[in-house]
């Protein structure tokens, strides 16, 4: 148990605070062998739970999410840690920006 | 959901892998008390019914890309996770807001042993299903 959300609850919280930690979820899939060397699409990703932690292992992650404001504070946490392979973005699922093939992996994390 | 999962299927790459991870509402959610040696199951927390069409929604949708042959499916899983809690009204608290559970659990110790373990760490114990597929 490393955190305590008891203490947190009532304040404006991330939900991913009451998700598992995203090393855990990876290591359930198969561990970093899904990500390594990829090209990764989180969609739905909200705070970045799981961009933040796929993109040690990945060659590329690309978070999207329909809430702006979430996009917004992803974006500035990956550049104070220094992420050049970690890109957020906002949008709709239903229409995504990018080309054909552009993925070698999607994640759709608490996202269906 | 469709419509996502056929853009999904449009931006993967040839053999690439769609994970489709989410709360499992085909089992029940455990209320523990953590106890020095362990956990101590003292209830179960059913997903709330207003959420269970969104879940067969969401399934529907994976077996018609399937279906369409837009994917391939590689085996259902499951795993458990805890969310922890300072004591048993911190507990009842985040029932109270969280849309995805009844509002209360159901308890399988009487009220006298509730109230005696109410300022105890406790957990909600729950499963969270997840799929790799493939493109094809």
């Amino acid at each position: 148990m490393t955190s305590n959300v008891a203490h947190i609850l009532g304040r404006q919280i991330p939900s991913s605070a009451l998700r598992p930690p995203a090393a855990d979820e990876l290591a359930q899939w198969g561990g970093p062998r899904v990500v390594r060397g990829k090209r990764v699409l989180d969609l739905g990703c909200g705070d970045g739970r799981l961009a933040f932690g796929v993109a040690p292992y990945a060659r590329e992650v690309v978070g999207l999410d329909p809430d702006a404001e979430l996009i917004k504070n992803a974006t500035a946490k990956a550049s104070q840690q220094g992420l050049r392979n970690v890109r957020f973005l906002a949008g709709a699922g239903q229409d995504l920006p990018q080309g054909d093939g552009a993925f070698d992996v999607v994640i759709l994390s608490w996202t269906l | 959901m469709v419509d996502a999962l056929r853009e999904v299927h449009r931006v993967l790459a040839a053999g690439g892998t769609l994970v489709d991870a989410r709360p499992d509402s085909r089992v029940l959610a455990y209320a523990e008390q953590v106890t020095p040696k362990g956990y101590r199951r003292v209830g179960v927390v059913r997903t709330s019914a207003r959420e269970l069409p969104n879940d067969q929604a969401s399934d529907r949708a994976v077996a018609t890309v399937v279906r369409d042959g837009l994917f391939k499916r590689g085996g259902v899983h499951r795993f458990w996770h805890r969310v922890p809690f300072e004591d048993l009204d911190a507990l009842r608290d985040y029932l109270s807001e969280h849309l995805r559970f009844e509002r209360r659990a159901r308890w399988s110790i009487d009220r006298r042993e509730r109230a005696r373990i109410r300022n105890e760490a406790f957990a909600i114990r729950r499963a969270v299903r997840w799929e790799m597929l493939s493109r094809r």
